[in-house]
């Protein structure tokens, strides 16, 4: 343990130069949406703006969690299907011949993710699977027991909880719910990741984790601790997405894995793992929200964005891969 | 110590632990599986099923030499599916060309494919290059591939205006998945077998037999000692990702000609499917362990329980969606065989010093 803090004032001095990175990435964030207001005329208005949070809510929540994750050196894509498994859920237990008390939905479906987020750790960290891997397989199990659920239909959810959960808007201060849900989670990461003897571990594990087995951290332990939260984290965006759709389906984010790995990516996580931080992942998922939202007002279209993403993606790890490469 | 190993009779457990090929046990899992669905269905020791199965199985078949290639060298190709999607929407687009260029139609079905694999070939040389020459991870590489092929066929269907029905109705195209031999009459072996038969066998003698295949095996078990070796490590990654794009092409014309169909939604989630069939045939994930004769078993293996589970439905009435969920906990429990025996091997190594 020791050891550990001798380290720490060089991992301090790589957080600053972190900041300086982060501060571009908001800077480039500003300058995108002011491009984007000249462009388009809606675009800076408050029902825009407002909408456009409310749709990155569910993708950056889970964009959060995945950041632990990335530094650890681990990936779980198993969270579009979790997400569309919470959907299901919901639609099955509504439907049911004595349907479900609406509130008894929430502990359920964390419940449920919680299960799902174990079921990962656990093989990934006791028979040392590889992560990709293994997340693929849990995304057929959950996307195909949705598919079992629902008898693969799209099923209306008219409940008043998760039209709480997604679609209402506090009155008085008009921020929609999902936001608030977002904030919080990105705070108590925030604390969690950057100022915690949890977050030490993480990072600790991702820089090199055979050392850290050796000074002691129970690696298998922190990784496990942290599929479980992505789990959990999944359930509640599934929860989000839930309300805001007002459908359960087992289709529901088809290919959320692709946006939420290009938005933590783009603030600065290191596939490698070892490096990143929460605030990078939140500039990630503000400045792809902006992105998709500005050049849908500008007349593009998904499938145009879609082949946009995919080279985005390549290219931003192209371009930190060669900043590395400069500094070394 | 490795006399008293081979003094004692070996248990299953021990066979898949640390038998050297994977092959007994997935025989044995394929006829378990075989006996199951055939006593406890009706209609599944028939010609129909012999002939459904077949016809099922070629898409994943194809796809799948490619993606033994890309894992033999560690890699991962994650785009098979888009670059397979890709290639269904411009097989249509191709057909038209063709047609309306003046081409004898008896020469189509031959450029067709000709077309396609090309657009495979560049869509593997993108990424061998990012991967090999930028040096960016193969699995977001491919990610981004399969984002940027996806959007891009779909970008094609909704923007050429023959591209909106997707339809095929060329007989001549048609029949290069659709023919029975021997004869029309004594329709008993799809073409596509033959296809497959003779793409394996082509692919096994690359692998075993030409130094290609030699140096693919030897990057994949330890990439460092190979460049040691002298082996250009890079071309050899290189061409095992340009093998696998075209056969995802290749597979999409087969697809296409099937269902007389090209739409873009063609091979989603068909990199599961194959990276299921790969692993369960006893390739390994970290590279240069596993062959073709495993992989071809485990896709049997698939089509059986697909077809299998459709009859089930038929007969005791269990939901034919069941399928993805037993898919998915294959694909786990096959990486969990193969995790334990990469830890068996390594026990042992270390027992022995």
């Amino acid at each position: 343990m020791a050891d550990a803090l001798h380290v720490e004032p060089e991992a301090l001095g790589k957080r600053r130069k972190r900041l300086s990175s982060t501060l571009i990435l908001f800077l480039a964030l500003v300058g995108m949406i002011a491009a984007f207001s000249v462009l388009s005329k809606d675009f800076y208005s408050f029902l825009n703006i407002s909408t456009m949070l409310t749709n990155i809510s569910f993708s950056g929540i889970v964009a959060g969690t995945l950041t632990m994750i990335l530094i650890t050196g681990g990936l779980d894509i198993s969270i579009g299907g979790n997400i569309a498994l919470t959907s299901c859920l919901a639609a099955y237990l509504f439907n049911l011949e004595n349907p479900v008390p609406g509130w008894a939905l929430i502990p359920i479906a964390l419940a449920l993710g919680a299960a799902i987020g174990a079921f990962n750790g656990l093989f990934i960290t006791r028979l040392d699977l590889n992560p990709i891997i293994t997340t693929l397989g849990t995304m057929a199990v959950t996307r195909g027991l949705g598919y079992v659920l629902t008898k693969s239909r799209s099923i209306l959810i008219m409940e008043d909880v998760t039209g709480f959960i997604g679609r209402t808007v506090i009155p008085g201060i008009q921020i929609p719910v999902p936001l608030v849900l977002l904030v919080i989670t990105y705070v108590l990461l925030f604390f969690l990741l950057g100022r915690s003897k949890f977050g030490r571990k993480v990072y600790c594990i991702g820089a090199n984790q055979a050392a850290a087995r050796v000074s002691g951290i129970r690696v298998n332990s922190v990784k496990f601790t942290l599929y479980l939260i992505s789990g959990i984290t999944a359930s509640v965006s599934g929860l989000i997405l839930t309300g805001q759709t007002a459908v359960g389906m087992p289709q529901h984010a088809n290919g959320v894995e692709l946006d939420v790995i290009t938005a933590v990516l783009l603030g600065g996580t290191a596939l490698s793992g070892g490096k990143g931080d929460i605030l990078g992942t939140l500039a990630g998922v503000l400045i792809l929200g902006v992105l998709y939202n500005g050049f849908t007002m500008i007349g593009f279209r998904y499938v145009h964005i879609r082949v946009f993403q995919g080279i985005l993606l390549i290219l931003i790890v192209a371009l930190y891969e060669l900043r590395d490469k400069k500094k070394t | 110590m490795s006399e008293v190993l081979r003094l004692r009779k070996r248990s299953i457990g021990e066979i898949l632990l640390y038998g050297k090929s994977m092959l007994p046990a997935l025989g044995l899992l394929l006829l378990i599986l075989v006996l199951f669905f055939g006593f406890s269905t009706k209609n599944f020791f028939t010609l129909g099923t012999f002939k459904a199965i077949i016809s099922n199985i070629p898409i994943i078949a194809i796809v799948s030499v490619g993606m033994t290639f890309v894992l033999l060298i560690g890699g991962l190709d994650l785009s098979v599916g888009s670059i397979l999607g890709f290639t269904a929407v411009n097989v249509v687009l191709f057909h038209d060309v063709l047609e309306k260029a003046g081409v004898p139609l008896g020469w189509i079905p031959a450029l067709v494919v000709l077309c396609s694999l090309v657009l495979g070939v560049i869509f593997g040389t993108i990424n061998g290059l990012i991967i090999t020459r930028v040096g960016i991870n193969p699995v977001i590489t491919t990610l981004g591939m399969m984002a940027f092929a996806r959007g891009l066929s779909s970008w094609f269907a909704l923007g050429f205006e023959i591209l909106k029905t997707g339809r095929i109705t060329d007989q001549k195209f048609l029949n290069m998945a659709r023919t029975y031999l021997p004869s029309a009459k004594v329709a008993i072996i799809p073409i596509t077998l033959i296809y497959i038969v003779i793409l394996y066998a082509i692919a096994i003698i690359v692998l075993r037999y030409t130094r290609y295949g030699r140096n693919v095996y030897a990057v994949g078990a330890n990439e460092y000692a190979a460049r040691l070796a002298g082996i250009d490590v890079r071309k050899i990654k290189f061409v095992s990702y340009i093998i696998s794009g075209a056969m995802a092409s290749l597979a999409g014309v087969i697809l296409v000609a099937q269902l007389s169909l090209g739409r873009d939604d063609a091979g989603i989630g068909n990199e599961m499917e194959v990276i299921t069939a790969v692993v369960l045939g006893g390739v390994s994930m970290a590279g240069g362990k596993g062959n073709l004769f495993g992989v071809i078993i485990a896709v049997l293996i698939l089509g059986v329980i697909r077809n299998g589970m459709v009859q089930l439905q038929q007969a005791i009435g269990l939901s034919y969606y069941w399928r993805e969920v037993v898919k998915g906990l294959i694909l786990i429990l096959a990486i969990s065989i193969d995790a334990a025996r990469i830890m068996a091997t390594k026990k042992r190594q270390r027992v022995r010093q």
